[in-house]
C-alpha cells in the first residue's frame, strides 16, 4: 500500500514538474504576449531599450547552427558507428567506445573554451574572416558536442541489427558494403533515428559553449545562407542577457519567451521520438 | 497447390562463375573429400565424404550435434575454417570465382528459423538480386519463384504487405523463393519444416520434390519420415563422420551399418 503511494506520487510529481514548467514559462511570458500578440516571434528587430523582441534572428541562427551541426555529426558519427560496430577489433571499439563516452561527459564551458583559444583563430586565419565568432564556429561546436551520442546510440543500434539478418543476407551472396546499406542501416535506422533527435535536442538546448562562439549578434545573416557571419541563438541570448533584465519587465519576459519556444520544440522532438520508437 | 512451372523458366539468366559454360546444364554435382573442421578445439566434422547426383533430394539425418547443419555451412561458405576438399562440377569452392558471396549465389542455404526482412513480400523475393533496376523490373521472376515455393496463391494479391504479417509457414515458404529467386544450382536446407504445422510442411515438401527435379537439394532433417517422403539419398552422420550413405528405399529397408540400424530403432546414436 505504501509502496503504491510512493509509486503513484512519484509518478504525479514527475508529470507535475513538466506541467509547472510550462506554466511558469508561460505566465512568466504572458504580458509580452498580452502587450504585443504573438506576432513578435516572426519580428527581426530585438532593442530591448525600445520594446522591441522580434525573435526570428534568433529562431534562425539557432535553426542554422543545428542544421549545421546534424550535417557534420551525423555522417561522421554514422561513420564512426559503422567502423566501430563492424570493422575494428574488440580492444580497438572498446577504446573508441570509451573515448566517445568521455568526450559526452566534458563539460560544456570546455568545448566553448576549446572553441574560443582553438577553433575562433583558426576559422580566423583559414577563411580570413573579421571575425571568428559565426554561424560556422557555432556549428562545428555542437557538432563536436554531439558526436558521442550520434555515434554511442548509432553502434549500438547498428549491433542490434541480429546474426541471423546478416547470415540471411550472407546466403543469398550479398557482399558487406551491400548488406550495410540493404540490411545493417535501415534496421538500424530507427536506432539512428532516435540518436538524432536526441543529439538535435542537445544541440539546440546547448547554452555556455554556443554563447561564446557565435557572436552573439541578433540579425538574421545576409545572405540568409552565408553562415560565416556572426549571429545569435535562443539560447546565447537568453544566458547572455538574463543577468541584464529585471525581473518582472518585458525583458524577461521575452527571454523567458525564448525558453519556452525551446521548450515547446524539445517537447515537440520528445514527442516525435517516442512515436518513432514506439513505431520501431 | 504447387504451380507447374519449370524452374528453367528462370534459369535463363546471367549466371556467373565456372557455371557459365553450362547453361543447358544447370544442375551441379557436388563432390565432397576428407571434409573436416574444428571449432574451439572440438571436431565437428571428421573425413566427410559423399557425392551427390545432378538432381534429387539428399536427406541428411543424424543425431543432435552429428555436424549435419555445419556441414551446410561449410558447402556454402558460412564456416571457412574446414580443410578437405569440396567441389561443384569439378570446382573447388575455395577458389570460386568472385569468393564466398559468389559461391553463396551459387548454393543457397535455407535456415531451420525462417528469416524474413523487414520490409514487403516481393522485396524480399527480390532481395538476393543485384541493382535496384533488376529488382523493381523482376514481376515475373517473383511470380515464378512464389509459385515454386507454393506461396503464389497466398500472396498473389499482397506482394507489397510487409513479410512479418506472413504466418511462419508462409515465411518459410518465402524464404526458398528468396533463394531461388537467385537461381541456385544447389539448395541446402538446414531442418526448413521444423516446428511448422502439417499443412505447411506437406507445401515446404511438395515444392521441395518439385525443385528437386532441377537441381540438387539437400536437405538436414530430424523427421525420418520425411526423409522417407522425399526419396531420393539419404546420408546419415554421427559425430561428425558420414556412416553410411544409400538410396531412400535402401537405407531404411536394409541399412548396412550397426550404428544406422541402431539409430533407426531407436532414434538414438550410440557410435561408441
Amino acid at each position: 500500500m505504501i509502496l503504491r503511494w510512493w509509486l503513484s506520487t512519484s509518478a504525479l510529481l514527475s508529470s507535475l514538474t513538466i506541467v509547472l514548467v510550462f506554466g511558469f514559462l508561460l505566465q512568466s511570458s504572458w504580458p509580452l504576449i498580452q502587450q504585443q500578440g504573438i506576432t513578435f516571434i516572426i519580428g527581426d528587430e530585438w532593442y530591448p531599450f525600445e520594446s522591441l523582441y522580434g525573435m526570428l534572428p534568433a529562431l534562425v541562427g539557432t535553426v542554422w547552427a543545428v542544421a549545421l551541426a546534424l550535417l557534420i555529426a551525423l555522417p561522421c558519427g554514422v561513420a564512426a558507428a559503422i567502423l566501430c560496430a563492424e570493422l575494428l577489433p574488440a580492444q580497438l571499439r572498446g577504446a573508441m567506445r570509451f573515448s566517445m563516452e568521455l568526450m559526452a561527459g566534458v563539460p560544456s564551458v570546455v568545448y566553448g573554451l576549446l572553441g574560443m583559444w582553438v577553433l575562433l583563430p583558426l576559422l580566423e586565419s583559414q577563411l580570413d574572416l573579421l571575425t571568428g565568432r559565426t554561424l560556422l564556429a557555432a556549428g562545428l561546436l555542437l557538432a563536436l558536442m554531439i558526436l558521442p551520442t550520434i555515434m554511442v546510440l548509432s553502434e549500438d543500434a547498428i549491433r542490434a541489427v541480429s546474426q541471423s539478418q546478416r547470415e540471411a543476407a550472407k546466403n543469398l551472396g550479398i557482399g558487406w558494403d551491400a548488406m550495410l546499406w540493404r540490411v545493417l542501416l535501415p534496421q538500424a535506422w530507427p536506432g539512428i533515428r532516435v540518436a538524432t533527435l536526441l543529439a538535435t535536442g542537445r544541440a539546440m538546448g546547448e547554452t555556455v559553449a554556443v554563447m561564446l562562439v557565435v557572436g552573439s549578434i541578433d540579425r538574421i545573416p545576409d545572405p540568409f545562407y552565408n553562415f560565416l557571419q556572426p549571429a545569435q541563438t535562443l539560447t546565447s541570448r537568453i544566458g547572455r542577457e538574463m543577468a541584464e533584465a529585471s525581473i518582472g519587465s518585458l525583458h524577461w519576459a521575452a527571454l523567458l519567451f525564448c525558453g519556452l519556444l525551446l521548450a515547446i520544440i524539445a517537447i515537440g522532438l520528445s514527442l516525435l521520438i517516442q512515436r518513432k520508437v514506439v513505431a520501431a | 497447390m504447387v504451380a507447374d512451372l519449370r524452374h528453367d523458366d528462370f534459369l535463363q539468366a546471367e549466371p556467373a562463375g565456372p557455371l557459365e559454360s553450362s547453361q543447358n546444364q544447370p544442375s551441379a554435382v557436388l563432390t565432397v573429400e576428407k571434409l573436416a573442421l574444428s571449432l574451439a578445439g572440438k571436431e565437428i566434422l571428421q573425413q566427410v565424404d559423399f557425392s551427390l547426383s545432378a538432381i534429387g533430394v539428399t536427406s541428411v539425418i543424424g543425431p543432435s550435434g552429428a555436424g549435419k547443419s555445419s556441414l551446410l555451412r561449410c558447402l556454402n561458405g558460412l564456416e571457412s575454417g574446414w580443410t578437405g576438399g569440396v567441389k561443384i562440377d569439378g570446382n573447388d569452392i575455395r577458389q570460386w570465382p568472385g569468393g564466398w558471396d559468389q559461391l553463396r549465389r551459387h548454393v543457397g542455404l535455407i535456415a531451420q528459423k525462417p528469416l524474413v526482412f523487414n520490409t514487403s513480400i516481393r522485396a524480399n523475393v527480390c532481395f538476393g538480386l543485384h541493382g535496384w533496376r533488376q529488382r523493381r523490373r523482376a514481376d515475373g521472376l517473383v511470380k515464378a519463384s512464389l509459385q515454386q515455393a507454393a506461396l503464389w496463391d497466398e500472396v498473389a494479391d499482397r506482394l507489397d504487405a510487409a513479410a512479418t504479417t506472413l504466418s511462419v509457414g508462409q515465411q518459410q515458404r518465402l524464404c526458398i523463393a528468396r533463394a531461388i529467386a537467385i537461381k541456385p544450382k544447389i539448395l541446402l536446407l538446414d531442418e526448413p519444416t521444423a516446428s511448422l504445422d502439417p499443412l505447411s510442411k506437406q507445401l515446404i515438401e511438395q515444392s521441395m520434390l518439385q525443385l528437386a527435379q532441377q537441381i540438387p537439394l539437400i536437405c538436414v532433417t530430424h523427421d525420418l519420415e520425411q526423409a522417407q517422403r522425399l526419396k531420393g539419398q539419404v546420408i546419415f552422420m554421427c559425430d561428425g563422420r558420414v556412416i553410411e550413405q544409400a538410396a531412400s528405399d535402401q537405407f531404411f529397408r536394409q541399412p548396412q551399418q550397426i550404428e544406422t540400424r541402431e539409430f533407426l530403432r531407436w532414434s538414438v546414436c550410440d557410435c561408441d
